[in-house]
């Protein structure tokens, strides 16, 4: 046990890496009580404006940590680890925080600053489980994400939007149970909730148990929750189709990410650099196959883009766990490149998305006719879709081809057949994907609709659009910035 | 100057494109400027021609440049080039797409459906086959290979047919399984090769002419021959050339894999199909030349009996299904698939002759298929109707109509003094030689492939029979239909693609002195190298 002096001492060290957290916590307090001290008509006209500069402050926050991290620190006892992964992956939801401000902009008015402070703790949660280096932290950092999600998912103060909370309440809950139960078989194995320490990694390397196969299973159950991968996927199309559309862009993104990272971690911990009995790709793969080709299949099925955009989400899942199944430093690398180009692709369909919602656009059917009355935004709606689909010349494409060749590289390498199969069919299911990927586009140019929609309000809208794809085509065909940054990053425990 | 013709040749559209689009929607400058562009490239081939020389082998006017160059730590270097190259392959395709794309600018000229979008997209197909027949890059041709769906697909289901979102949507389909199974091998060819001249780390680059050279097979490899890896017992090589095979074979379009392309073209409006058939299929053969027999000549050596076999099926099949079409557009469609298969049967011999004539046929086909598209393009403005069992007797009412479609069929079915002739018989005498010379494939698959030339001459002889001669009679549902003959604007399109049907069928000098530097040593490589990665893989 620590002393009093030596506990102080941690947190004084602590806290100056801790600066972008810190930021968020401060921006949680303000928009709370700016709910409280602003009166209605202040708060509508400049609530909006001040999660902006707030978020952008937490941005700027991660930027100058990313400047100054270059390798792992521990902080707060070792109960975070401050790396260079961390630090990226909270650059990708700072990012995403801001564009969720920025897709919220003049819309859902009520409480908008109960909003935004929700918002904002979500964003801390996923700060501290990218961080995590211990289960309690873990538990408690998804705890973090998860309650401010259940609450935004009720944002659109419907009927169905309560049922649709209330799901992902009673999902939630019982998958952090689950995990919570695997936390503590896994503390009766090893002694330690520090799985990133030498004791958890002597203790898992003399104890390959079934009984430490149940115990791994029942956390990754918790994780695979949040990635909203399949077995655990069944809650997303539901919360999707209730919350409010700049939330559903910040729940396909943040959380997924989060736990994604948090599960590579995890993964490293119990890998023990390859000398695992348990062959825990195996797992991972079949995870992954699954949940592409669940998610694809289910998503040809739809007929609410929000729902379809939900399957999409868990097969985007899978993709990215592909990235994460190999473990080594490229295959990862390019999981964090793939990870960024599907945010920025995510926001601009959840943009248009939104946008087309509140012009009383609900359904596919209703998009029929859109590409002529608003051509801009049906094209850059396009490009989006477009770059989740990964055809060129979008980085979608890009990402895809590099998450590939990695687990190519790996095959290679071992010879393994399983790798292979993950490749043939992880690529195939991009087919299936741009069947319903281009259900809205075949809606909106190839079908004349009867409705006609007016294209006024949408130059804001159409201006974000259009930087989002300018980013996407910029990425592919100028990578070598990114993958320089991403270069940087190590993967070490 | 002519360091840059071949940008110039991709760019132009696109600049183009731009135009129209910022244009004001609603005026008719979307096709000047379509055609415009259409000339000017027109131009730049002029240009083209007096540069490349043509006593020379290898890629000539090249151009390269840095695209991507990424340090991937353990792995070395990856490079993408903006690389584009002509040679004795591509030239003759480059001509046939900037002729054809005139030749369809003006065959759209009276679009109505939103004239703007229409002509933008043409611009942007226009650049991206141009580029596709031009790059010499892996990843270059497959982002131009991949960019031609989009506009195709909102070309087909925008200003198609009645069943135009089903026919868009099926093309789209197959069009990106094949070039997903493509995607596969790119991604395996760039992790088992590296550049030829690297020094130090290892760079994976995507040209075309490094992953050629088989000195460049990093051992250890899933490619290496040497370490000889297999998957559920067949060679992982012999694997990538089935995947690329299949994924160019959707593109030519071979039977079985065929079924898209007759719903594509008869749902597509004239000018779609023209450059559908004309130039979209001829991707599939180039791809087979390029990419599929180059890179991996020890499985094409083993597997060239299966090729040639599925060629055979593809002319018998295709003639028979053209036979028993009722709608004139599918009996062409068909008739596309049949000719196809001799493209297929070419390559397969991999005998001088025969790849030459392989080429041979991709040109003349192409000029061929787009006078049988405007012809049926021009019957169907005029009645909206389709049918053959709705015509007889046309000979008298469309004098001129008629003579342009004796010419088309006859052009089409193989009769000397005809491009086509010139092609086929090439074809059949690589097939023919190929067992003496390399033992590829036997001479049977000549002998049963000269079976889709009578029946090339049945279904059309039939047609003829059936719509032109007789008395006049047109079963019309709608009644006040006038079948004016030919007009000025239809005999530009139609009289350059008879004259120059007619000119590569009696001089075929015009086009060999291109092909054949490329047919020899495209021969000489895939059997040479062949050779020697066979011996590697049994010593």
């Amino acid at each position: 046990m620590l002393g009093t002096n030596e506990k102080l001492e941690w947190i004084q060290l602590s806290l100056k890496y801790f600066l972008p957290e810190l930021v968020l916590v401060g921006a949680f307090l303000i928009l709370l009580l700016s709910s409280l001290v602003l009166n209605k008509g202040h708060q509508k006209k400049s609530i909006d404006w001040i999660a902006l500069l707030l978020l952008m402050a937490t941005l700027m926050a991660s930027v100058i940590s990313w400047n100054q991290t270059t390798a792992n620190i521990p902080l707060f006892s070792g109960m975070l680890t401050q790396s260079t992964f961390a630090v990226y992956l909270k650059l990708l939801f700072d990012v995403a925080g801001v564009l969720t401000v920025l897709l919220s902009w003049k819309a859902y008015e009520y409480r908008k600053a109960e909003y935004y402070a929700l918002v904002t703790c979500a964003l801390l949660g996923a700060h501290v489980l990218v961080m995590s280096s211990n289960l309690i932290m873990v538990f408690l950092a998804i705890e973090l994400i998860s309650l401010p999600s259940y609450l935004l998912t009720a944002f659109v103060f419907s009927k169905k939007s309560m049922e649709g909370a209330l799901k992902y309440f009673l999902f939630g809950s019982v998958a952090s149970a689950i995990m919570l139960y695997g936390m503590s078989l896994l503390y009766g194995i090893t002694h330690t909730f520090d799985f990133t320490s030498e004791v958890f990694a002597k203790a898992i390397y003399y104890q390959q148990t079934p009984f430490f196969f149940i115990s791994v299973c029942l956390i990754l159950a918790g994780l695979l929750f949040k990635i909203a991968s399949t077995p655990m996927h069944p809650w997303a199309p539901d919360v999707y189709e209730a919350a409010p559309s700049p939330i559903v862009a910040f729940f396909s993104v943040v959380p997924k990410l989060a736990g994604i990272g948090i599960l590579v971690l995890f993964c490293l911990a119990i890998d023990l650099k390859g000398n695992s009995s348990i062959r825990w790709y195996i797992v991972l793969s079949l995870i992954a196959i699954l949940t592409l080709s669940i998610g694809n299949f289910a998503a040809l099925l739809q007929k609410n883009p929000k729902r379809m955009m939900a399957y999409s989400s868990i097969a985007q899942a899978g993709i990215l766990l592909i990235g994460a199944i190999t473990l080594t430093n490229q295959g990862l690398q390019f999981m964090l490149f793939y990870a960024t180009v599907f945010l920025l692709a995510n926001y601009l369909v959840f943009l248009y998305i939104g946008h087309f919602e509140r012009k009383s656009i609900v359904d596919m059917e209703s998009y029929a006719g859109i590409g002529k009355s608003n051509a801009a935004s049906s094209i850059l709606l396009l490009v989006g879709l477009i770059s989740l689909t990964g055809l060129p010349p979008t980085a979608g494409f890009l990402a895809k081809v590099f998450v590939f060749s990695s687990l190519w590289n790996s095959y290679e390498i071992s010879g393994q057949g399983l790798y292979l199969v993950v490749f043939v069919v992880g690529l195939l299911n991009t087919v299936v994907s741009l069947f319903f990927y281009l259900k809205i586009p075949y809606q909106s140019f190839l079908k004349n609709g009867s409705n006609t929609v007016p294209s006024e309000n949408s130059w804001g809208v159409n201006l974000l659009g259009f930087l989002l794809v300018i980013t996407l085509l910029g990425l592919f065909f100028l990578p070598s910035g990114l993958m320089g940054w991403l270069n940087r990053i190590t993967f070490a425990l | 100057m002519h360091e840059y013709l071949l940008s110039l040749l991709i760019f132009l559209p696109l600049i183009g494109a731009l135009i129209v689009l910022v244009l004001p929607a609603g005026t008719f400058y979307g096709r000047s400027i379509a055609l415009l562009i259409a000339l000017l490239q027109g131009l730049v081939f002029i240009f083209i021609l007096a540069a490349y020389d043509t006593s020379l082998t290898g890629l000539q006017l090249a151009e390269r440049a840095r695209w991507i160059s990424l340090a991937m730590g353990t792995w070395g270097e990856v490079r993408a080039d903006y690389f584009v190259a002509l040679d004795g392959l591509s030239l003759p395709l480059v001509g046939l797409s900037v002729f054809i794309f005139i030749i369809a600018t003006i065959s759209s000229w009276k679009v109505e459906k939103s004239r703007k979008g229409y002509f933008a997209l043409l611009l942007v197909l226009n650049a991206a086959v141009m580029g596709t027949f031009c790059a010499q890059d892996f990843l270059l041709f497959y982002l131009f290979f991949e960019f031609m769906l989009l506009p195709m697909f909102f070309l087909i289901g925008i200003w198609g047919g009645a069943r135009r979102e089903y026919a868009s949507i099926k093309f789209f389909l197959y069009t990106l399984l094949g070039s997903i199974l493509i995607l596969i091998v790119m991604i395996a060819l760039l992790l088992s090769t590296k550049s030829s001249n690297d020094t130090g780390t290892v760079v994976h680059s995507f040209s075309i002419t490094d992953m050629t050279n088989s000195a460049n097979i990093l051992s250890q490899s899933v490619l290496d021959p040497q370490r000889g890896l297999e998957l559920f017992g067949i060679s992982v090589r012999v694997w990538a050339f089935i995947f690329l095979f299949i994924g160019f074979g959707i593109k030519l379009p071979m039977v079985p894999l065929h079924t898209w392309l007759p719903d594509a073209h008869v749902e597509a409006p004239t000018a779609i199909s023209v450059l559908l058939a004309a130039l979209l299929l001829k991707i599939g053969g180039y791809g087979l030349l390029r990419i599929t027999y180059p890179l991996f000549p020890d499985a094409a050596m083993q597997l060239s009996w299966l090729v040639a076999l599925f060629g055979v099926i593809s002319i018998i099949y295709g003639a028979l299904a053209a036979m028993a079409s009722k709608d004139l557009k599918r009996l062409i469609a068909y008739s596309s698939v049949s000719h196809m298969g001799f493209v297929l049967l070419g390559v397969a011999s991999v005998t001088t002759e025969g790849a030459a004539g392989a080429v041979y046929q991709m040109v003349s086909h192409g000029v061929i298929s787009a006078m049988l598209f405007l012809l049926v393009g021009v019957l169907y403005d005029r009645t909206h109707d389709r049918m053959i069992e709705n015509y007889s007797g046309l000979s008298s009412k469309m004098p001129v109509y008629f003579s342009y479609t004796l010419l088309a069929f006859f052009a089409s079915l193989g009769l000397p003094g005809f491009s086509g002739f010139m092609a086929e018989v090439m074809v059949f005498l690589g097939a023919f030689k190929s067992n003496g010379v390399n033992g590829l494939i036997h001479e049977s698959f000549a002998i049963v492939a000269t079976l889709g030339l009578v029946l090339g001459a049945a279904y059309y002889l039939w047609t003829l029979q059936r719509m032109f001669f007789g008395k006049y009679h047109f079963k019309s549902s709608t009644e006040n239909t006038s079948l004016v003959d030919l007009d000025q604007r239809e005999i530009l399109m139609l009289l350059p693609l008879a004259l120059i049907t007619i000119a590569f069928g009696i001089f075929p000098q015009l086009l060999l002195n291109f092909i054949n530097p490329f047919a020899d040593s495209f021969t000489e490589t895939v059997l040479q190298t062949g050779k020697a990665i066979q011996a590697i893989i049994r010593p």
